[in-house]
């Protein structure tokens, strides 16, 4: 059982019935006293299915799901923990009938196709490319299918704050004071915007923007659909509000008064997820709505000197205005002990890398447990984590990492798998190189060398007719090469493949399951010890399995079967690029290496934090996207007024203050700064974060 | 490295500069890199600005910002405050990237924006011109020499013009993005004009095309990013004034080569108010062909009212003989008629010697040292003579810890320099004229274990691959010994896989072996363990591939770094290429390791080139390579009226011998788009007009890039010339000018 303060104490005795807002910074115990609210709520016999608790995101709800799962958890109903989003998905399929019609779909007798991210990104490029071939978004840099993207984060943000999605474009010419030619990409994107909403209500497909939009504008205001939420949520714990959006916001102010009991906590100096629609400021707004606001004030986590050098960033980060006063030096000297810099200037990018290492392999032999120390990096890119992977398997260090998204189609399962289909199906017509039939064969037959697969794959696979030939007829000397149980082996491959090409053709999902469980998963083949292959064989069926049910449900695409076009969409990036892997809760003790926004979303201090490649403007700068803006289409923007460098300038200050001093309340012991001068291209490096510390010591300097 | 040493009055009259703009005018060898660290050191001793700015200094090249930041930070080291901070120093590009990257969405670029480089640039161009070529050889038949046979002609179209094509592009390209005009915009003046531009148009079709691909790639060239800073610039005053706080101070170098976007880039950055100090040599302008680079720039600047001007007229490098000759180009140029070609080519005023107390003195005057050769040779024997002379100049006792240089007008006589000068056994550096041998080599090794990757069953490749991974590092003597036997093991192998990955009875490993050479047997089990490792690598990504090889390969921070360098061109060529294989990532390394592309990698040589570092050796570079350089000794190649003309009867370079009447397309192509764009209603084309002007401006140039060369000599000179491949040319009418002038003062 965890030992509570006073100050959770006092929270935790005030009645039920009470609507409390709960506010604090990070580290000052606020999720626990959470958790133990709900536990505290099923132990007084509250069913479980009477209680909601709403989170953000997944990631924050998984401290309930433990304690939930564990044995202190009371038996009774499920509690839900849900996000806004997630509620609103449920609802929509829950009332369907009911405002199908209403609410402007074409065929309201037929269900309703929920998009995922990839699903929406296939449909909108399905949309967009021929307006490409037009000339649309000409006098624009951008990788297409971030444009894709970036249409439908328009139509969510739209959604989430509440304004129509007509007005996309207008809000954002009118604050926008950069060319004007980019005043019709605005226009070319809210085309894009309509054609799809367009074309999703014609089939029913319902992207995240719509399922808010249905359940804001048609279900919360319906009567059948608030006494359904009235009589199956009559308890809430909605944690880290401030991530969470206006949309979020509207619903639980509404729905407070209602209420038995509510728990809102409030984390200060956060709103990390702004770019995603979080706003604090509206969050804030709540606690107008509860019986009595609560704060926590002291951290349980972090020494003294991190809570300086928080203010000493504050300070620098926060006072900015050209010319003004110089900002304080810090008042104590405590925020010295926590930093650790290089011993001496670091040139260049590897040997930053080089030093984290030794330095983690130092703190492991000193008693540090992995679990402790995170590598937190601005941007955690397939390269850099490979990077550092390598260097602590050679000091034989445990680490584990985490991304939201990870590109599924850079796997090398996948694209054997992705390779297989295609020599499965040659009537799809998709091409195929003779080197991706080489890489499939040398990950798909166990024992089987790069030579020996290259001599096979040459002599087997001809372009022109997209088939393997069989191992039989080639010539003895070179069958004698090739080894015959690499033979047999192949042979089983190619016979599962010809015979299944000869049948009629059944769905992807359905293909790459079968080619797992008959042949791939066997013994003699590559997937067969190897878990990670067959995690990632999951993720492609369940991600092929979703657009097809999506394209199905929808009606299909004229012409093409939902496979075919798949493996097409997968070539040109625009699925499987982006999906999101679930979310496993790491368990072991290893070494954490993630972005630093994830590591704040992940909410769990340790003793050590690497700040990695700390010279880098990607601390500071926040991801530019010119067809859309976190802060024009929020809430709190102004109508009509202008966004220039200043305004970008100070928020980008703003959330490097957020983001350090994030940092700083989940981190026990110490802050070790790793840079190099040079970065990884080459070019010399001092972003805001390093020059704010520089700073922060020059003035202690000077003040003596 | 800078010491700290005394000051000439001209340099302490520069160091009490406070605020406002300030311009100056150097000679040669004066020391204005010097000056200028040395001022920037003082504003931040004297603690003139506030933690969060920094001074702004801005260099021509990449070699030149090391240099800066070095000396910078010596002086500060040497005031024992911390070094690397208050400070930053930029290339044009880098501030351009620096300034777009502050708000890219706001000149319509997404936050992972790529920026492609000259040799992708040249690629989609090559694409774009074989296109226009397929479909438009008609529109340029006109241009061509009525006397060509109909199998010239087919030759040219085949193997000249796409050539041309692409370089027409290419100047429409610069020269729109530089007057910061979209092909639409272009468009639109060209619709304007009522007379047909053909060479324009195309022009104009090329830059369409080319921007399209780029959009497609999410990319920019390094042009846009000049124009694009700009633009941001001009947008948003809020950034403008941020961007003046942050760098309250901006020293500009090498100014004599500023364009308009430079200067305007600055001029905004500065402010009317704010302090600007700009520091050039007129003389020294020599990357004006066809850009708008100008040294009218910096002239007009220091004769701006309220401009402090500044002279560092005193150069302490050159014997007084070199001074002398080139003393005496600028005054012969200025007395020759207004109408000749070279009428004032170079600009006053004389470099002046130092007075014999200066800290850093002439070197004593030897008047022997010069050598103007008036004697003909062909290329070949030129190249001969040099090398030989060269080899006899190393060997002299007195020349020990003496530095020698080759320079040439241009990349392809110093790469034959090159080849001569080794077959003469005599050591030479040429990075200058190429990636330096350092990023070579690592290059070259990754790109020969890629090789091995993309045909694993070939010996040779394994065989070389091996070769790749062993010379890295150092070796004891058994050791290098030990390669080329295990080299010549691997080629004789008759099957990879026996090798790789043995099966029982197929022969490996050779017990035999492992009794009678167990050293050799030994290495070759730990290769095979490696090549084991590498396999799995294979299906990685090809940056992560990389990477991974790399860990084996290298141990020097600098060669790893140049792998993390190459690891992300890959990645950023795999997402403009994602059917590439592993063949052709380990091709793209190739040409860096080859050499067909600069790449600037991270070792010292690559950054900062310091010519003392090679004594007992000769240094071939190119003269604009030289540029900030300095030698003992100095040998100039080629002073004949091919590379350096003079007059309207000398061959030109730009003016091919398949086009009519001496026709420069490029600069004609560059006249129409000035016709179409220009206001004045008298400005029209004329057909050749163009042409002559730009030999005009070329000539110029070439006898400031002479000038160049000849003061990058500090002791001793030699200049010779060579007939050309046909035997016609003569020698240029500047080094006539110089051999009679020599002669005539030393008889």
């Amino acid at each position: 059982m965890v030992k509570l303060t006073p100050a959770q104490h006092h929270l935790l005795n005030q009645p039920f019935e009470k609507r409390i807002f709960l506010e604090g910074p990070a580290g000052s115990g606020k999720t626990t006293v959470g958790v133990v609210r709900m536990l505290q709520l099923l132990h007084a016999g509250v069913p479980g299915d009477q209680m909601l608790v709403l989170v953000p995101q997944r990631a924050l709800g998984i401290p309930y799901l433990r304690a939930l799962a564990s044995p202190e958890a009371p038996p009774g109903g499920q509690v839900s923990v849900l996000t806004a989003g997630g509620l609103a998905r449920r609802m929509v399929d829950l009332f369907w009938p009911l405002i199908a019609r209403q609410a402007g779909f074409a065929h309201p007798e037929r269900p309703p196709v929920f998009l995922t991210l990839e699903t929406a990104q296939y449909y909108m490029a399905h949309l967009v490319r021929p307006l490409l071939e037009e000339g649309f978004f000409e006098s624009i840099s951008i990788d297409r299918n971030r444009l894709y993207s970036q249409i439908l984060d328009n139509l969510n943000k739209a959604a989430l704050t509440g304004f129509p999605i007509e007005e996309i474009s207008e809000r954002l010419s009118a604050a926008w004071n950069g060319e004007s030619s980019q005043r019709r990409v605005f226009a070319d994107a809210q085309h894009c915007a309509m054609l799809f909403r367009r074309y999703c209500l014609e089939h029913n497909l319902l992207d995240f923007s719509l399922q808010v939009e249905v359940f804001r504008n048609f279900l919360h205001p319906s009567f059948l659909c608030r006494a359904y939420l009235h009589d199956s949520v009559r308890h809430l714990i909605a944690d880290n509000i401030e991530e969470d959006t206006p949309f979020a916001h509207d619903i639980l102010r509404e729905w407070l008064p209602e209420l038995d009991s509510a728990l809102l906590i409030f984390d200060q100096d956060a709103g990390y997820r702004r770019f995603l629609g979080a706003d604090p400021e509206s969050a804030i707004r709540l606690a107008a709505a509860c019986h009595e606001t609560l704060l926590f004030t002291n951290s349980l986590v972090t020494r003294p000197g991190m809570e300086t050098l928080g203010e000493a960033l504050g300070n620098v980060l926060l006072i900015y205005s050209p010319h003004h006063s110089q900002p304080t030096p810090p008042q104590k000297n405590d925020w010295k002990e926590i930093l650790n810099f290089p011993p001496q200037s670091l040139r260049f990018y590897p040997q930053m890398l080089d030093w984290v290492a030794d330095e983690v392999a130092r703190l492991v032999e000193s008693g540090t447990r992995p679990g402790e120390i995170a590598i937190l990096a601005p941007i955690l890119s397939d390269a850099l984590r490979f990077s550092l992977a390598n260097r602590l398997d050679v000091r034989g260090i445990p680490y584990r990492s985490h991304r939201p998204s990870r590109s599924l189609a850079d796997e090398p399962a996948a694209r054997c798998l992705l390779t297989l289909a295609r020599l499965a199906h040659p009537k799809w017509n998709q091409p195929i190189e003779p080197e991706e039939v080489i890489h499939a064969l040398f990950i798909a037959i166990d024992g089987l060398d790069l030579v020996r697969a290259r001599l096979l794959g040459s002599i087997v696979f001809r372009k022109h007719s997209r088939q393997l030939s069989s191992f039989t007829q080639i010539k003895p000397e070179m069958q004698e090469r090739i080894t015959y149980s690499v033979g047999n082996r192949y042979e089983t491959l190619r016979t599962w493949l010809s015979d299944y090409a000869a049948q009629p053709e059944m769905e992807l999902d359905l293909f790459f399951s079968r080619l797992f469980g008959e042949v791939l998963s066997q013994p003699g083949f590559g997937f067969h010890t190897d878990l990670d292959a067959g995690r990632v064989t999951a993720n492609l069926i369940e991600s092929a399995q979703k657009f097809r049910q999506a394209v199905e449900n929808a009606g299909g695409m004229e012409g093409t079967s939902p496979g075919c076009e798949y493996l097409a969409m997968v070539r040109d990036g625009v699925i499987a690029s982006t999906y999101v892997s679930s979310w496993q809760p790491p368990v072991e003790d290893a070494v954490f290496i993630a972005p630093a926004y994830t590591f704040l979303l992940y909410n769990r201090p340790v003793e050590h934090q690497f700040w990695l490649d700390a010279g880098s403007n990607a601390w500071f700068e926040r991801l530019y996207q010119p067809l859309t803006h976190p802060y024009v289409l929020s809430r709190g923007w102004e109508p009509g007024r202008l966004w220039t460098a200043a305004e970008e300038y100070q928020t980008n200050r703003e959330t490097l203050f957020r983001l350090t001093l994030g940092l700083l309340r989940r981190c026990r012991e110490k802050v070790h700064l790793a840079f190099s001068e040079l970065s990884e291209g080459g070019f010399e490096q001092r972003g805001m974060l390093l020059r704010s510390i520089y700073q922060i010591q020059i003035q202690e300097t000077r003040h003596g | 490295m800078a010491e700290k040493r005394q000051l000439r009055s001209s340099q302490s009259k520069i160091l009490t500069y406070r605020s406002g703009w300030m311009g100056i005018s150097a000679v040669p060898g004066a020391g204005k890199t010097y000056t200028l660290s040395r001022l920037a050191a003082d504003i931040l001793l004297r603690g003139e600005i506030a933690p969060d700015q920094e001074i702004l200094i801005v260099t021509l090249v990449n070699s030149a910002v090391d240099n800066f930041s070095a000396r910078i930070a010596t002086f500060l080291q040497e005031a024992n405050v911390l070094p690397g901070m208050g400070y930053t120093v930029r290339t044009l590009h880098g501030l351009a990237h620096d300034i777009v990257r502050q708000r890219p969405e706001a000149v319509g670029l997404a936050e992972d924006f790529s920026i492609i480089d000259e040799s992708e640039a040249t690629r989609i161009l090559e694409e774009i011109a074989a296109a226009w070529m397929r479909s438009n050889f008609h529109l340029i038949t006109g241009y061509l020499s009525p006397d060509l046979s109909e199998q010239k002609l087919e030759d040219v179209r085949r193997n000249n013009l796409p050539r041309l094509v692409q370089n027409i592009g290419l100047q429409t390209i610069r020269y729109a993005k530089d007057q910061e005009l979209s092909p639409e915009a272009l468009r639109l003046e060209l619709d304007r004009l009522p007379m047909p531009l053909p060479l324009a148009e195309m022009g104009w079709a090329i830059y369409a095309d080319y921007q399209r691909a780029l959009r497609y790639r999410g990319a920019v060239d390094f042009d846009d990013l000049i124009r694009l800073a700009l633009l941001a610039l001009k947008l948003d005053p809020a950034l403008v004034k941020r961007l003046r706080y942050q760098w309250p101070y901006i020293l500009e170098d090498e100014a004599q080569d500023s364009s308009r976007l430079q200067e305007e880039i600055l001029r905004h950055l500065a402010g009317a108010e704010g302090n600007w100090v700009r520091v050039g040599d007129p003389n020294q302008a020599i990357y004006e062909t066809f850009t708008t680079a100008s040294p009218d720039y910096l002239i007009n600047f220091r004769r701006t009212p309220g401009v402090i001007s500044r002279e560092l007229h005193e150069s302490g490098r050159s014997t007084l003989s070199i001074i002398r000759l080139a003393n005496h180009l600028i005054e012969w140029s200025n007395r020759l008629p207004p109408e000749d070609l070279l009428s004032k080519g170079l600009a006053y005023p004389l470099i002046r010697p130092t007075s014999p107390d200066d800290p850093r003195p002439n070197p004593p005057d030897q008047p022997e040292k010069i050598t103007l050769h008036s004697q003909a040779f062909s290329p070949a024997e030129e190249l001969q003579k040099v090398a030989k002379s060269i080899a006899r100049w190393l060997q002299e006792p007195e020349n020990q810890g003496r530095t020698v240089a080759v320079l040439s007008s241009n990349n392809k006589r110093g790469f034959d320099m090159v080849d001569e000068l080794r077959r003469q056994g005599v050591d030479v550096v040429d990075s200058l004229l190429r990636s330096t041998q350092a990023t070579r080599a690592a290059a070259s090794a990754l790109s020969d274990l890629l090789n091995w990757l993309a045909e694993p069953d070939s010996p040779s490749l394994l065989s070389k691959a091996y070769q790749a991974w062993r010379t890295r590092g150092d070796l004891s003597k058994e050791e290098k010994m030990q390669i080329p036997r295990v080299a010549r093991q691997l080629q004789a192998l008759r099957r990879v896989e026996d090798f790789l990955a043995p099966q029982p009875g197929s022969g490996w490993p050779q017990e035999s072996l492992a009794r009678e050479d167990p050293g050799l047997y030994a290495e070759l089990i730990r290769f095979r363990d490696l090549l084991q490792r590498w396999q799995s690598a294979a299906t990685l990504p090809p940056d992560q591939l990389t990477l991974t090889l790399a860990q084996d390969l290298f141990t020097e921070p600098s060669d790893l770094a140049v792998a993390h360098k190459l690891s992300s061109l890959i990645r950023q060529s795999a997402s403009i290429h994602p059917d590439w294989h592993i063949k052709q990532f380990s091709a793209e390394v190739a040409v860096i390791a080859r050499n067909q592309r600069r790449f600037i990698g991270f070792s010292d040589e690559d950054t900062r080139f310091d010519p003392d570092r090679y004594p007992g050796k000769v240094v071939v570079a190119t003269i604009h390579k030289a540029k900030g350089l300095e030698w003992d000794r100095v040998y100039l190649l080629a002073a004949n009226n091919y590379d350096f003309p003079s007059n309207e009867y000398d061959p030109y370079i730009a003016e091919w011998w398949y086009l009519r009447d001496q026709l420069n397309l490029e600069a004609e192509a560059l006249a129409q788009l000035k016709a179409a764009l220009s206001k004045n209603e008298y400005d029209f084309y004329q057909e050749g007009e163009a042409s002559r002007q730009d030999r005009r401006e070329y000539v110029r140039e070439r006898l400031r890039l002479l000038f160049v060369g000849i003061t990058r000599a500090r002791r001793e000179l030699v200049i010779t010339w060579n007939t050309g491949r046909n035997g016609n040319l003569t020698p240029a009418r500047a080094f006539q000018e110089l051999i009679a002038f020599w002669n005539k003062s030393h008889g």
